[in-house]
């Protein structure tokens, strides 16, 4: 990074860097409206949502490097508390999501204490065995709606409810609360905290010996990381009405916010929202293309790109951003 | 005869005419199935049913011509247009049954959505086709709150839980083991949405009737091994066992049994796993004389539900399940109010629905009707009860329209 | 009776576990690479066996070797096709290939099997034994011995045989080996082919018992990763202490507190141990 500014003047990069950015977020705020296709327009609002969860993982799982495989627990967590609500108190869905995250914000920290010493691996397993947990429970409890679930109201009763025939809305929505994400991702990574999880990531035991608390930052990222995901398992709640103990808790929700961050480029800023937008559309449209054959054939091909991607670009889509850029600066030289 | 020839006369002439008109355009109708995840086998089963249906529909069937549609080409009452299936996976996943379901709708602009598999689904399904007006036909489902939503486009055809624990209740008072009454009755179901839902409304029922479940065993779906609940089974030894359970459990019960030693006077195996061909072929030797709740059945020769599994079974070369049969009817009355609508408005279609009316004799399944109330549920499915002989269902109750003898106690792999 | 009865089921489920966990230690352990496959590796296995028998008419003393070379030769593909790239990358990159891989294989086969559910006859090593009142299947008592014997063989293998001090190098530090003159591409593809291929033997045997279809990698999986993290990574007898002790307790908790329960215990129980020995049960620390 340091080393192209140098070579290229910084204020026409930065310029064009602004330009650049101004053009992409203005085309993310248009594109929906000049797309008269309502399917498509909900696979823009699922971009969004997966792109939130990865974001929000990102937190943990990118900058501060601890794989979480178990961030589904406090997906669960947003998606129960705002049908829970409704249930029980017949609230708009969207008044469970503070209780939701206060919740997360409780297990991340008695859970996060304990597991955040462990290595690799094993901090990996044990998330896995938390989120497990959580689904069984949940399963058991009737009063958490059991195997059966949990649902929202039926029909809208006020714009409360943020109950929308189109998907637009949700977009929009999606979008605010991702854009506040990465606001914060942004600012804390500038600031002392990323340079301390940047140190964690690269050597954990010559950042604790140089007097980086550690256990302390990993246990910051870990609670916005819970924070903004039982956020997102709240939105999802609210769009579709609908949750239960596979779909709140399940680990392939879990590996889906990791393989869409590491598809984009964990630890960069923008990598979760590519991955997202790469992986939900091809999901999406394998699954429409072929879906309806029963052959399987959908998942042969959007395993089948995912593995390329794995195998000529192991660091994700940034790697080949950064490649090309330094190829780039090798040429101009 | 007479009734087929005609359409097959007019064809050409409405063919010509379609063209004419522009009018001969396929009809569409969408279906959601979890092609799939761990129900796949399920779902794909429903789709060869449906896709069978679609056949029958766009091809004269003076074979079943009691049946709406069968004898003719397409929708008749709307210029013969023939019917196209569009087939979605939903994956098991809420989320994307509300996608698929928005595509088809939207994209694939398809007159009426039918399906959808668990009823959690089914719910968020519905929901997208009751926000744009579109009809909804559930052939499957059975979680009773899906008509409890006050929903105007959704009708579903499948008896729901009450229904099925009556037959259970009823037969259990009725039945003997070694001449005294049934007392001591044990549940073991599978702990997701069908298992615990069925379970439950069989428990109230059962208590209702002063029948006592004196154990419930719910356990995971998909488990490595469950020797552990047959065994629980027998210590406590009770007179009749009720397994609520899809396929893969269900067979590795029926293994586990017989490794076990076990065999309870009466067995029951509701529908899902049990009634699934999987089961019968995998598992169906030694599990004989095995019970289970069906609207389906195939035994009697001549009657329509024989002549579909035979024609479904050169198809895929496997028995239809009840599961499949009650999908594959939920469609068919879909087409049969489409052409009765006269037209491809989803208001008519809505109308149509409502003013089902259709007969025992003209259902491939045996509802004594369909006909749906202010809710929307058909207020005429029934359930009767089967017994496994050899590898196929007999109907052993009730006894008027049964066409075999109940056989107690349960043979297993004897 | 019947709580002997039920402890040894769960020794014999538990030896299962070992089983079909051996070959992931030596895979996840040895290299540190997450097989996110692995299910699907026990999978095909499975069918591979079920195809022996059907259209090949071959008796399990057959297919079980031909299930461990097919997956010899899988894991060797998978070693030098993808595994062998995505390892140059963050372990970010570990999962995405081979979860990717995971849904290709599995997909695939139910392309090709469709999604129906079959099985091998169950009596195939003969009828259930009763033996002091205790009912035994021999096809789970075979799979037990294997798994036993597995476990035997590839301790040995890697703490006293040359070839094996050649594989624990390459895991330890790869370039270190290098300097040594061991080439660490051809060790590592071969430490790929034995777990795939324990993982061969473990599919095949266990066919004997379960049902197959294209879903059942799914629900065998997760256990194997719980198992090959208590054991310790990279600790073949970790894998089968770990493996005999969930098999037993699963079995315990689903008689004594009921099955929808088992897993409450195991997982509490897992993370436990992760609280008190952060290296697994025989992992070295």
């Amino acid at each position: 990074m340091s080393a192209q500014a140098t070579q290229t003047p910084a204020a026409p990069r930065l310029a064009g860097r602004l330009i650049f950015g101004a053009l992409a977020l203005i085309a993310l705020l248009v594109w929906p409206l000049l797309v008269e296709n309502v399917f498509y327009q909900r696979v823009g609002a699922l971009v969004m949502l997966a792109a939130l969860s990865a974001s929000a993982w990102n937190l943990v799982g990118g900058y501060a490097g601890q794989i979480s495989i178990g961030h589904v627990l406090y997906f669960g967590c947003g998606a129960y508390a705002s049908l829970l609500g409704f249930t029980w108190f017949e609230w708009a869905p969207i008044l469970g999501a503070p209780f939701g995250i206060a919740l997360s914000l409780l297990l991340a920290v008695i859970v996060g204490t304990p597991t955040l010493r462990l290595k690799g691996h094993y901090f990996s397993m044990a998330t896995i065995a938390l989120a497990e947990l959580a689904r069984i429970i949940v399963t058991n409890s009737p009063v958490l709606g059991g195997g059966v679930g949990v649902s929202g109201p039926a029909l809208p009763r006020s714009m409360a409810d943020l109950s929308f025939i189109s998907p637009l809305p949700y977009y929009y929505i999606f979008g605010a609360v991702l854009a506040v994400l990465l606001a914060f991702t942004w600012w804390m990574n500038l600031g002392r905290m990323g340079f301390y999880l940047r140190a964690i990531r690269g050597q954990e035991r010559a950042a604790r010996s140089l007097g980086v608390p550690a256990q302390c930052y990993k246990l910051y990222a870990l609670l916005v990381s819970a924070g903004f995901t039982s956020l997102t398992g709240s939105l999802y709640a609210t769009m579709v009405g609908f949750v239960d103990p596979d779909s709140g808790f399940g680990i392939l929700l879990s590996v889906k916010m990791v393989i869409a961050a590491a598809l984009g480029g964990a630890g960069t800023l923008f990598g979760p929202l590519v991955g997202a937008a790469i992986l939900v559309p091809l999901e999406e449209v394998t699954n429409a293309m072929f879906g309806g054959d029963g052959t399987g054939i959908t998942y042969v091909v959007y395993g089948a790109i995912i593995v390329f991607i794995s195998r000529f670009a192991p660091g994700g889509l940034a790697e080949v951003l950064s490649r090309f850029q330094a190829w780039r600066a090798r040429r101009a030289n | 005869m007479s009734i087929s020839r005609r359409p097959l006369l007019a064809a050409p002439a409405l063919l010509f005419a379609g063209r004419a008109m522009a009018q001969g355009a396929p009809i569409k109708v969408g279906s959601l199935m979890p092609l799939t995840g761990v129900a796949a086998s399920a779902g794909n089963s429903g789709k060869a049913a449906i896709e069978l249906a679609v056949e029958l529909i766009n091809t004269p069937q003076p074979d079943l011509a009691s049946m709406p549609l069968m004898a003719t080409t397409g929708f008749p009452a709307i210029g013969g247009r023939p019917l196209q299936l569009v087939m979605a996976d939903q994956q098991g996943n809420p989320s994307v049954a509300q996608n698929q379901a928005l595509r088809l709708i939207t994209q694939e602009r398809v007159v009426a959505l039918t399906g959808g598999y668990q009823s959690g689904l089914t719910q968020t399904a519905s929901a997208i086709a009751e926000r744009h007006g579109i009809p909804y036909v559930n052939g499957e489902s059975v979680a009773t709150n899906l008509t409890e939503r006050g929903f105007k486009w959704f009708f579903r055809t499948t008896p729901i839980g009450p229904d099925i624990a009556a037959i259970y209740v009823e037969f259990l008072k009725a039945a003997r083991v070694n001449g005294r009454p049934v007392t001591k009755v044990a549940i073991v179901n599978e702990n997701t949405e069908y298992g615990t839902s069925i379970a439950d409304v069989i428990r109230r029922t059962a208590e209702a009737a002063g029948i006592a479940i004196a154990l419930q065993i719910p356990y995971a779906a998909n488990s490595a091994d469950v020797s552990a609940q047959v065994l629980q089974l027998k210590d406590a030894q009770p007179d009749v066992a009720i397994f609520i359970s899809y396929t893969s459990d269900a067979i590795l019960y029926a293994r586990t049994m017989r490794a076990q030693g076990y065999r309870p006077p009466i067995l029951i195996g509701d529908d899902s796993g049990f009634s699934d061909d999987n089961f019968v072929q995998t598992a169906g030797d030694i599990a004989q004389g095995v019970i289970n709740r069906s609207a389906f059945d195939p035994s009697r020769a001549g009657s329509n539900s024989f002549k579909v599994n035979a024609l479904y079974k050169a198809r895929t070369g496997r028995d239809m399940d009840d599961t499949t049969a009650r999908i594959m009817q939920g469609f068919l009355v879909t087409c049969d109010a489409i052409n009765r609508a006269g037209s491809t408005a989803p208001a008519a279609i809505q109308t149509a629905l409502k003013a089902t009316d259709l007969k025992a004799e003209q259902l491939m399944i045996g509802y004594r009707g369909v006909r749906f109330d202010d809710k929307g549920q058909n207020t005429l499915g029934s359930v009767l009860l089967v017994q496994l002989r050899g590898r196929e269902y007999v109907s052993v109750w009730p006894t008027e329209t049964a066409t075999a003898q109940l056989q107690l106690p349960y043979r297993g792999w004897e | 009776m019947i709580l002997a009865q039920v402890v040894l089921n769960g020794f014999l489920v538990g030896a299962v576990y070992a089983l079909f966990s051996s070959g992931l230690t030596l895979i996840w352990g040895m290299m540190n690479v997450v097989n996110f496959a692995h299910g699907d590796f026990v999978m095909i296995a499975m069918y591979v066996a079920f195809v022996a028998f059907t259209a090949l008419h071959l008796g399990p003393a057959f297919f079980v070797p031909l299930a461990a070379l097919v997956l010899f030769m899988l894991g060797v593909v998978v070693y030098y096709g993808l595994v062998r790239h995505v390892m140059r990358g963050p372990m970010l990159a570990q999962i995405l290939g081979t979860f990717g891989l995971a849904l290709v294989l599995r997909y695939a086969t139910l392309w090709i099997f469709s999604a129906n559910f079959v099985s091998l006859p169950e009596n195939l090593l003969g009828d259930v034994v009763t033996f002091a009142g205790l009912r035994l299947e021999p096809s789970r008592v075979v799979a037990g011995i294997a798994a036993l014997t597995l476990t035997v063989g590839l301790h040995m293998l890697l703490t006293r045989t040359a070839l094996g001090s050649r594989l624990l190098a390459v895991a330890e530090d790869r370039s270190a080996a290098m300097l040594v003159g061991i080439r660490p591409d051809p060790m590592q593809a071969l430490a790929w082919g034995l777990g795939a291929a324990c993982t061969g033997v473990a599919g095949a045997l266990i066919a004997l018992f379960f049902y197959i279809s294209p879903m059942v990698g799914e629900s065998l999986a997760l256990i194997a990763f719980v198992v090959v993290c208590l054991g310790g990574f990279g600790s073949v007898p970790g894998a089968l202490v770990a493996g005999l002790t969930i098999g037993i307790i699963e079995s315990l908790t689903s008689f004594w507190i009921g099955p929808a329960f088992k897993d409450v215990v195991v997982f509490a129980l897992f993370l436990a141990v992760l609280w008190f020995r952060p290296q697994g049960l025989l992992g070295k620390a």
